[in-house]
């Protein structure tokens, strides 16, 4: 993928939104009145973003205008991403089920998951990790840190 | 001065920080000897745990797995020409290269003793040059901070990025982030969209895991096809190629000086890291050794000028971070991240308010030298053994681990959603070319920016030409303006003339 398109299509993103930060006077909320005034940095930081990020995306425009061979670091390798999307999902069902079914379960199965997404196929010894690594991590917090994890509320 | 050295002393030796001690260094060494995990990683899933100990026990153990994870990497440089870092590069050429000739016993031992020798000189200069800095830096003003802090974020953004303005985008875009929730001088809620748990702002360490630990994960996810390496340490039949004797040592001790000087010089600047000062102690020490034509096929003395100049890094990497509070690259800025969640706010006032925590962490991060010394020496063979598990045993715990860190921090489950949200984020900057180690920086340096720069508009009033009274004023101005200029000047002849040795890292 070419990295040249991306950069147009964020900095004219960040461009848009630091418009809206430099134009828009609800985005703070409240407190008291002081010297500097509460969207004093976030709008000089947002005027620097529209610096930063055009020169990003005149840079990447003039080369693709160009037509300019790209460079090594300008080519996105999509190349095994379909694992990353199946990880992020992974890792999305594991904050939702965990209120639910708990530290415990939860874990082991994200944990075979992501074993399985990696290749693992020596079941026994995965399986034996998938259990006791969360209940090492669980009472391990509980009793050391006195942090508890959630715990089964169906 | 030297008392509290003796008294720092006299605090770390004692149960808890020797076990913490010895701890962070075994998982530092493993840490850093897998292929796919580095030192900040190994940082970031430890330092939800040390949040319940006594600092002291805590920030030891984080730096002891700092540089256990530093020399860990060279483990799996040399054995298996897998550097985890750039900094391990030029110890994998060498390392490798000796390994194939059935002297790993050498390669090992030699990175050991350079990488032990260049801490140990840093952490020296760290103990006997901070106080005194810390000292003069206590004459700045509210004034004085905030160009010193600008200063800051030129110098790390233009000398870190992929390009100056991606490195000042992303520090920008960290500063944004700093932002959001209630602002600590007037209460104000800013960019929270009406969204109470946006309040808070960004809990540090969800986010901190999320941008600098998981896009690691993704990245070895994405290239899972890639065949699992086993790590084994080839024997010579001749013992003396298994280890390097004193006599050997000796030979390249003027070597291991030169590079720990140039690291912890260059260490002690902000943004440019151990990569860099590997390099340049390496192109150094080939240019004035007898045997130039052995580097990069088995030359030991090569290993130990990269070693020694990547390590010495770490101490002096503290001395802006404790000095300014200006974190010099991502590891001094998880670090002191783990100082503020810890009640120590690093700058000059930190040897003052926290005089003995502080000298004892001093002391914890040189006993660290003996302990990575024992620690490493006896079990190579274990850590080789660790660092051999396959990736589907090792990253389905760092899911688990990076789950539990992120809970840890607020016991609450947003704080996971910030986690999902920081890691699509960190792996989308890191394929953009944006640097996420720079965007963790203006994300922590905001606030004392935004407090500073208060403070001095308060002070002035409505004169704003008092804003450049002071010389401090124009010599960071003057530094700032140098800083960008340099930068300009180094990446435009680097782009025309790609040194030999950076074309092969990248």
């Amino acid at each position: 993928m070419d990295r040249r398109k991306i950069d147009v299509v964020l900095s004219t993103f960040l461009i848009i939104a630091s418009l809206i930060i430099l134009t828009n006077d609800n985005l703070a909320e409240g407190g008291a009145e002081s010297d500097l005034g509460i969207m004093f940095l976030p709008r000089i930081v947002a005027g620097l973003i529209i610096i930063f990020a055009s020169t990003i995306a005149i840079q990447s425009l003039r080369n693709l205008a160009a037509g300019s061979q790209i460079e090594s670091r300008e080519i996105i390798i999509t190349d095994g991403f379909f694992g990353v999307f199946v990880y992020l999902g992974i890792f999305i069902g594991y904050w939702l089920a965990v209120p639910y079914v708990g530290f415990m379960i939860a874990t082991t199965f994200v944990m075979l998951a992501v074993a399985l997404l990696l290749g693992g196929r020596n079941w026994v010894p995965i399986i034996a990790t998938s259990v006791i690594t969360p209940v090492l991590i669980f009472y391990g917090s509980r009793e050391f840190l006195r942090v508890y994890l959630p715990t089964w509320t169906l | 001065m030297f008392e509290n050295i003796a008294s720092g002393f006299a605090s770390i030796l004692s149960v808890g920080p020797i076990l913490g001690i010895i701890l962070g260094v075994v998982i530092g060494i493993t840490f850093g000897a897998i292929p796919g995990i580095s030192a900040i990683m190994a940082i970031a899933i430890m330092l939800p745990m040390t949040f319940y100990v006594d600092p002291i026990v805590g920030i030891t153990m984080l730096l002891a797995v700092y540089k256990a994870g530093i020399y860990g990497g060279s483990i799996s440089a040399i054995l298996i020409n897998t550097p985890g870092a750039a900094a391990s590069f030029l110890t994998a050429q060498d390392g490798h290269a000796l390994t194939k000739k059935g002297k790993s016993g050498k390669a090992l031992d030699i990175s050991l003793f350079s990488s032990v020798s260049g801490e140990m000189l840093a952490t020296l200069v760290l103990i006997l040059v901070a106080a005194p800095i810390s000292t003069i830096s206590l004459q700045a003003g509210p004034i004085e901070k905030v160009f010193l802090l600008l200063f800051a974020f030129t110098v790390i953004a233009s000398m870190a990025g992929e390009s100056i303005p991606r490195g000042l985008l992303s520090c920008c875009l960290g500063m944004l982030c700093a932002m959001v929730g209630m602002d600590s001088i007037t209460g104000s809620a800013r960019f929270t969209f009406g969204i109470d748990e946006l309040i808070g702002g960004f809990t540090f360490t969800p986010m901190l895991i999320g941008i600098l630990v998981m896009p690691e994960v993704i990245n070895v996810i994405r290239r899972r096809s890639i065949p699992h390496h086993e790590l084994a340490i080839t024997r010579s039949p001749n013992p003396a190629d298994n280890r390097i004797s004193l006599k050997e040592y000796l030979k390249v001790f003027p070597t291991i000086l030169k590079s720990s000087g140039i690291g912890t010089f260059i260490g002690a600047l902000p943004g440019l890291g151990s990569s860099t000062a590997a390099f340049i102690a390496y192109g150094e020490a080939k240019r004035t050794s007898k045997k130039p034509e052995e580097y990069t096929k088995g030359s030991v003395e090569g290993i130990a000028a990269a070693e020694s100049a990547n390590n010495a890094v770490c101490g002096s990497s503290m001395i802006p971070m404790l000095t300014l509070s200006i974190p010099g690259d991502d590891v001094a800025a998880l670090l002191m991240g783990a100082f503020l969640i810890h009640g120590l706010t690093p700058g000059p006032m930190i040897f003052f308010e926290h005089t003995e925590t502080i000298y004892a962490i001093f002391a914890g991060f040189l006993i660290t030298d003996l302990f990575l010394l024992g620690i490493a020496r006896s079990g190579f063979k274990f850590f080789v053994k660790m660092a051999s598990l396959r990736r589907y045993y090792i990253f389905p715990c760092v899911t688990a681990f990076a789950f539990t860190g992120a809970f840890t921090a607020g016991q609450n489950m947003n704080d996971i959603l910030v986690l999902i949200a920081f890691m699509a984020i960190g792996y989308g900057m890191r394929m953009v070319g944006l640097n996420p180690a720079v965007f963790i920086i203006g994300f922590i340096l905001t606030p004392f920016l935004e407090q500073n720069l208060d403070q001095a508009f308060a002070i002035v009033g409505g004169e704003y030409h008092l804003f450049f009274a002071s010389p401090f004023s124009w010599v960071f101005i003057a530094l700032s303006i140098f800083f960008v200029l340099s930068s300009i000047k180094m990446k435009s002849k680097a782009k025309k003339h790609p040194p030999e040795l950076k074309e092969e890292t990248a």
